[in-house]
């Protein structure tokens, strides 16, 4: 009884709660008569908000006569209904051909696109997130023209992203990211694809150079979520799937890699190594097995939440990304939430705050390769009578003769990690005291803290190399805490009715400081986890510490001009104040302007208004600078270094480099031409663009001049040289839909060329990569310079006439079955001036392809990029065809190498001394069509709208990196730069190791909105 | 109809004649020329011969060819056209193959081109029957490194013998600071000859280079040269001791046979020298190489006499001895003592460690013309093969077993250079920190047998 009267409460409480609203159902279809599920459906000033069925049916209640509903959905227009007297509404909506009214972020504002001037592409969170990567950049690959992305395997890896090229040889080719206005450097692995709202690229001087100094490369603006007015709204998104590593080669079981090894000491003459092969039959030692993962567990997941009234909105996210190793430790895990609040306090004050606190942590063995490369006879642990019992757990493996150390034991020992804490405020506010001005102060602190533990037990495998005898820990922590501080005022009026001007001025201040401190122990008591401590080593105490700041301080300015939206102008002056240069170069001025003419909206174009949709000329022109050196080159350094002096070894000082106190930024002029265009309201839409852009004062570390007197490794950075690079960029856009059915087709095109102009002298030639590439005027940088491999000699007629005039044999020590080395210069000799260039890194152009289909409630996406022309050097080959080293070899070598005349003229004979220098010679043997397309994604989903209480939801399955197609035969023809250490970034790009894999990838996905 | 068919071959023709190419672009010209050095060359199975030729061409030459096909040569040599060459000598040498018969022949087929597109060939013969060994010199006196003991003697008897298949053609002798410019023409070729002379040496000492030629009577004639070191001294600059019996052939072992002595001081002569057995035999020599002419034994009364026929001094228990000899006093001593040098016992058991404390000593060898050794003594411990081990019978010797692969050098090592034993002149083993640069010394390839000394110092390798 009581709990019936409870009931009959609550529906009275109901019916008052109801009492005085209105019903109205409906349906939304589109212009063809066909019904669109998922609009959203809000009532226009309260936070009733509701969404369309999968019929495009609809209902919602309004509190009166008066209320406004409003419709609206990605791809149309919106539309708002006052309901009045109706109960029953059936809405079409219109497509939007008018794309250009999107807004576009241009940095330190935001313009409707069809204000741009200059090249600036731009990519909505969405098309981001059909893809499971660590790092959002990966998902840029092919969907950008103009944007380069190589893909780097492996939890944590970041992909080298070029935009338009290369503008360097020397200092760092990655874009500047700004998040929010912010900028963030030169990575943003610490960023979650579910975090974006949309990214701009701005490609251009034109565009960048209101970032002046550190735009040479680029800069890429990422817009996060926010919150919008209405109702709360829940999402919640989570891809799960598994990364699969196959082994990249077939390699050689026991008994066939005794084949080999005895092949190759034969042909050189000796006794069989390991005689009588058939012995190994069956006793082969699956490495591979016992130490890779066949799959890596890898999660993306996102809890949003979002909502708010015409004064206060708000996004809270909080993002998981978790990549496991391949090994049976380490991995990236990542926990990220972003918490954003904007407030209207009036018309004319608004502010906004957002935090960003972010966990990650990582460490992964990088060893994969020794486990194709150890010989597969050798076993996993020792035998049971060679171990005495007193061993600790780390000393019970193997040895190996091939010399690679025992990589299952090396896993065992791992133990290096880091963790990593930040915190990110970024909060504004905004004043408005007449129409059209917009003042502006925008503050933002950075404050991380990361630390890195290692630990290093010990261990005697083999008491000759395989060892460590005293185990050792070490920890670093570094702090750092950033601040950029900047304040604009923006006026904006439009006169005489065709007149809109756009006036903004402002500056910036950012500082960066860090510091750290490492201490390193040895002796700890044991390797057990919970000694793992510096306070427990007992020996070799050490530590180190230093701290470091650097300081920007700019003016900025931008001036927007349009006549009657036909013609457009814009300007741009930065003035950027380095801490990293002195008095001479501190400051320096990094101005543009570009120009734009909207033809269509002339009065001749009238008639061809029924096709065209969009047309416009663009060009621009712009300095932008690169100041990505180290922060301290205005400064002598002293080295230190153990030399013997009379005979005694002495610790020495010396002087390490040189202060160049007019030492200036890098700069870069660019112009470019682009022409958009827009047919059939916008259904083919693209841009085609030109561009030509070149380096100036680029930056070298130069060796000083022997007779200096400094020593051979004193250097000193210096302004030398000049570099240009040119190409075009291309973006073809077909949408359409019919009835249920919907598709996109994407296509990007992009070209590069590059050439260095000058080097600090006339003739200078710079070797890179360990004097494999060569870097001369005229050239493209770092292009593989060696000698040229012309086949193999498949008979005796063909050694003997690889001769000089006079009978002298150029390969003195060749045998059929060996390499030949064209002799280049006709010389008579093979020597160091034969070698030439025998390919380059630089593709002659990169290819996307996305494609969208959509039917009722099902949807596909695919995704394909490729890089048509570059080469790459195959480095694995020194290991896997070579019978000189006794790591273990392909399977079936001894019938792919050279064994008689006619059976390869690829891969040498075995041999175990190789006194030809068939792999010890660089040469174009190593050199491979680096050419590939890859399908990067196939994601097919599955809606549901307004079903099982939710707004909507869907599965979807997808996998990424499935199929590549390719010549090349190494690990995988993503192949970035090279070793930035050895200043070999662009030096050394394009060299094919054992690089960790692009992985395959099967994903399931689940999205919930609410 | 008939129009058409004529239109139709008149398209063909003009069709052909455009196509028509003259793809050498040149004028027509003369065809070039050759001359060859020789229609018949002479080779050898492992020899390299030249063929040569005066190419020549009025307008320019293009390429040369040259073929053996069963010899598995086809060189074509291609010549610059900018500018035009209108003459070239060409000098191509070619090895034969060691596996063709000293009775086979072949034809050299030359094709030159000019670039006019003629051609022309040229043939030469080839056979294998050349005889390319020059003369051999055998020396009965003086050896290389001689010593003549003027106070003994002025007097040099030259004796040697020459040796050819083809015949001799004539023999020289020369020695231009001794006025000798002495030339044998010989009849008939013979295919051996024996030289016999007595030369008279000025009174002063000094060095000599005695130089011995012989031309053989080959149609291509070859010629040997023996040049020959003579010390014309009034004092012994060495004296060397001798365990060989007499008539063994001294220049078969790498280093240490006969031994250097250890130290000298005026004509006394100081020896440390192990015997492994009793009543063991040695002599005192003159010269490294030889028991003549000086060779320090003793005569029936057990007095030492210069003479090659004397008997051997006899050491009469196992041990080591310092020996010290006067080759003009003719007075000898042989002291047995006990060394006092450390031992480098139990080096088979050695072991490489980055530390110090745990590293045990092991002793193998670092160098070049050593089967399995480099100059890295990782190597050095990594190639078990060149650890030297403990001789059983003597601590302070190791041993050992290497194959030389040709002219030696070596410095015995353990772990980073420590101990090391760096071997210079003389077959001097001297320990480090001893004396600089390492000694070169030829040796035929093959098994040698090494002994380390380290009382003495000293390596002996000899053939096995």
């Amino acid at each position: 009884m009581k709990y019936r009267f409870i009931w009959l409460f609550i529906v009275l409480l109901c019916s008052v709660a109801t009492f005085g609203q209105i019903t109205v159902k409906g349906t939304v279809k589109d212009k063809g008569n066909v019904p669109i599920p998922g609009v959203n459906v809000a009532v226009k000033g309260t936070a009733t908000t509701g969404a369309t069925d999968f019929d495009g049916n609809f209902t919602i209640s309004v509190p009166s006569n008066n209320a406004q509903i409003e419709f609206s959905f990605i791809g149309f227009a919106n539309k708002t209904v006052a309901v009045g007297d109706k109960t029953v509404l059936n809405i079409t909506l219109e497509e939007s051909s008018q794309v250009l009214d999107e807004i576009v972020v241009v940095g330190y504002a935001a313009v409707k696109k069809s204000d741009v001037t200059s090249s600036i592409s731009s990519i909505k969170g969405k098309e981001l997130q059909t893809m499971t990567v660590g790092n959002v950049a990966e998902s840029l690959q092919g969907k950008v023209a103009g944007v380069q992305v190589t893909g780097q395997g492996g939890p944590g890896a970041q992909p080298r992203v070029l935009i338009r090229g290369i503008s360097t040889v020397n200092l760092s080719t990655d874009p500047l990211y700004v998040i929010d206005g912010i900028p963030m450097g030169t990575s943003i692995n610490f960023l979650s694809n579910n975090e974006i709202e949309s990214m701009e690229v701005l490609k251009d001087a034109s565009a960048s150079a209101i970032y002046g100094s550190r735009a040479s490369n680029g800069v890429i603006l990422i817009t996060t979520k926010k919150g919008k007015a209405g109702k709360t709204r829940f999402n919640f998104d989570m891809s799960s799937g598994m990364q699969i590593m196959n082994n990249p080669y077939n390699m050689a079981n026991a008994q066939s890699y005794a084949t080999i090894i005895n092949k190759a000491y034969n042909n050189s003459g000796y006794a069989d190594y390991l005689p009588n092969p058939s012995q190994y039959n069956g006793k082969t030692t699956d490495w591979w097995k016992a130490g890779i993962k066949s799959g890596a567990p890898v999660t993306n997941a996102s809890l949003g939440v979002s909502g708010g009234s015409d004064t206060h909105t708000y996004s809270i996210s909080l993002n998981y990304y978790n990549s496991e190793s391949i090994y049976e430790v380490g991995g990236w895990e990542r926990i990220t939430m972003r918490i954003n609040n904007d407030f209207k306090f009036s018309d004319k004050f608004s502010a906004g705050i957002t935090l960003n606190p972010r966990y990650e942590t990582w460490g992964a063995p990088n060893n994969w390769a020794d486990f194709d490369k150890i010989d597969p006879i050798t076993p996993i642990y020792k035998p049971a009578d060679q171990l005495t019992g007193l061993e600790n757990e780390y000393s019970i493996y193997a040895r190996s003769p091939s010399y690679v150390w025992n990589p299952v034991a090396a896993v065992k020992r791992y133990d290096d990690f880091t963790d990593q804490y930040n915190l990110n405020t970024n909060g504004y506010l905004q004043y408005q005291p007449i129409k059209g001005l917009v003042i502006r102060t925008q503050a933002s602190i950075e404050v991380g803290d990361k630390t890195q533990s290692i630990f290093k037990p010990d261990f005697v495998i083999d008491a000759a190399h395989e060892k460590a005898e005293i185990n050792s820990v070490e920890r670093t922590n570094t702090t750092n805490v950033d601040w950029t501080w900047q304040n604009t005022a923006t006026y904006t009026r439009s006169f005489a009715g065709k007149h809109n001007a756009s006036l903004m001025i402002g500056n910036t201040m950012e500082e960066y400081n860090g510091n750290d401190l490492w201490g390193y122990g040895e002796g700890v008591p044991n390797n057990s986890e919970e000694m793992r401590e510096v306070n427990a080593a007992t020996k070799n105490r050490n530590s180190k510490g230093n701290s470091w700041s650097n300081s920007l301080m700019s003016y900025i300015s931008r001036f927007s001009y349009n006549y009657d939206n036909k013609y457009y102008f814009t300007g741009t002056f930065r003035r950027d104040g380095s801490s990293k240069f002195m008095t001479n170069n501190k400051w320096a001025n990094f101005p543009s302007a570009s120009v734009s003419w909207r033809i269509l909206n002339e009065g001749f174009m009238e008639p061809a208004k029924e096709v065209l949709s969009d047309l416009r000329f663009r060009a621009g022109w712009g300095k932008v600078g690169n100041q990505g050196l180290p922060a301290a080159v205005y400064q002598s350094n002293i080295g230190q270094g153990f030399y013997p002096i009379g005979g005694i070894i002495a610790d020495t000082s010396f002087p390490s480099s040189m202060a160049n106190k007019d030492i200036k930024w890098e700069t870069v002029e660019d112009i470019s031409f682009g022409l958009d265009f827009g047919f059939w309201k916008n259904k083919l839409s693209g841009s085609l663009e030109y561009y030509q852009k070149k380096t100036n004062d680029m930056l070298f570390k130069k060796q000083f001049p022997t007779y200096s007197g400094f020593p051979d490794y004193s250097t000193i950075w210096t302004n030398v040289g000049s570099m240009q690079s040119s190409g075009i960029d291309l973006l073809v856009s077909y949408k359409d839909k019919k009835g249920d059915f919907s598709y996109g087709v994407d296509v990007t095109f992009t070209t590069v060329n590059v050439e260095m102009l000058s080097l600090s002298s006339e003739g200078e030639r710079l070797y890179g990569a360990g004097n494999r590439t060569l870097t001369v005027k005229g050239e493209q940088p770092g292009y593989f310079y060696g000698y040229v491999a012309d086949g193999l000699f498949q008979n005796q007629t063909q050694l003997n006439a690889h001769t000089d005039e006079h009978g002298t044999k150029l390969q003195p020590y060749a045998q059929v079955g060996d390499i030949r080395f064209k002799d280049v210069n006709g010389d008579g000799k093979i020597d160091d001036k034969d070698r030439t260039k025998i390919g380059s890194p630089w593709a002659d152009y990169n290819v996307g392809l996305n494609l969208t289909f959509a039917y009722k409630q099902f949807d596909l996406v695919a995704n394909f990029y490729s890089s048509i022309g570059n080469d790459i050097v195959n480095e694995n080959i020194k290991d896997l065809y070579n019978g000189a080293s006794l790591t273990n070899k392909v399977s079936g070598l001894e019938q792919m190498a050279w064994h008689g005349e006619g059976t390869s003229n690829y891969v040498p004979r075995l041999s175990k001394d190789d006194n030809n220098e068939n792999f010890t010679k660089f040469s174009s043997f190593y050199v491979e069509d680096g050419s590939f397309v890859r399908m990067k994604n196939l994601q097919f989903g599955f809606s549901f709208y307004n079903k099982f209480g939710l707004d909507k939801l869907r599965i979807s399955l997808s996998g990424q990196n499935l199929w590549t197609w390719t010549k090349y035969t190494g690990v995988d023809p993503e192949v970035a730069g090279g070793d930035e250490k050895k200043d070999d970034r662009v030096k050394g790009s394009g060299f094919g190791g054992w690089n960790y894999p692009v992985q395959p990838t099967i994903l399931m996905g689940l999205n919930v909105a609410f | 109809m008939k129009k058409n068919v004529f239109l139709f071959f008149l398209a063909v023709f003009a069709v052909l004649t455009g196509c028509q190419n003259n793809e050498s672009g040149f004028p027509s010209s003369d065809n070039p020329t050759v001359v060859v050095s020789t229609k018949e060359i002479y080779g050898a199975p492992s020899r390299k011969f030249e063929i040569k030729a005066a190419l020549a061409d009025d307008l320019g030459l293009q390429s040369v060819r040259i073929q053996i096909p069963e010899l598995a040569l086809d060189k074509v040599i291609a010549f610059a056209t900018d500018p035009l060459l209108t003459k070239y000598d060409l000098s191509y040498f070619f090895e034969v193959p060691a596996n063709k018969g000293t009775s086979e022949a072949f034809k050299i087929k030359l094709t030159i081109t000019d670039v006019s597109g003629n051609a022309i060939d040229e043939e030469i013969n080839l056979r294998l029957d050349g005889e390319f060994a020059a003369p051999s010199i055998t020396m009965i006196t003086p050896k290389e490194g001689a010593v003549i003991l003027l106070s003994t003697s002025n007097k040099m008897p030259v004796n040697f013998v020459v040796n050819d298949d083809s015949g001799i053609d004539y023999i020289q002798i020369q020695c231009a600071a001794l006025g000798i410019d002495e030339k044998v023409q010989l009849t008939d070729a013979p295919q051996s000859y024996s030289f016999s002379k007595i030369y008279t040496l000025p009174v002063t000492a000094d060095n000599y280079v005695l130089t011995i030629t012989a031309k053989d009577k080959f149609a291509i004639p070859n010629t040997g040269t023996l040049n020959v070191n003579v010390v014309a001294t009034n004092e012994y600059p060495a004296i060397y001791l001798c365990d060989q019996p007499k008539g063994t052939n001294l220049t078969t072992d790498a280093v240490g046979v006969p031994m250097y002595f250890h130290d000298k001081n005026g004509q006394d002569f100081e020896f440390k020298y192990y015997t492994d057995k009793d009543n063991k035999e040695i002599y005192f020599l003159g010269q490294e190489s030889d028991f003549a002419p000086h060779c320090f034994g003793l005569n029936p009364l057990g007095e030492l006499v210069d003479d090659v026929a004397s008997t051997p001094i006899i050491l009469p228990t196992k041990g080591y001895y310092v020996i010290k000899v006067n080759p003009n006093t003719l007075k000898y001593t042989a002291t047995k003592y006990t060394p006092s040098s450390k031992v480098w016992a139990d080096v088979a058991n050695g072991l490489w460690h980055d530390e110090e404390a745990k590293r045990k000593p092991f002793v193998s060898v670092c160098g070049a013309g050593i089967q399995g050794a480099d100059w890295d003594t990782w190597t050095a411990w990594a190639q078990t093969g060149l650890h030297l081990a403990n001789n059983p019978n003597n601590p302070y010797q190791l041993v050992g077993e290497y194959t030389l692969t040709g002219t030696m050098e070596a410095t015995f090592t353990g772990q980073w250079w420590s101990p090391s034993w760096r071997l210079i002149k003389n077959g001097i083993a001297t320990m480090s920190p001893g004396e600089n640069g390492n000694g070169k010394y030829p040796a035929a390839p093959g098994v040698y047998k090494v002994v380390l000394d380290t009382e003495l110092e000293r390596v002996f390798i000899t053939k096995k």
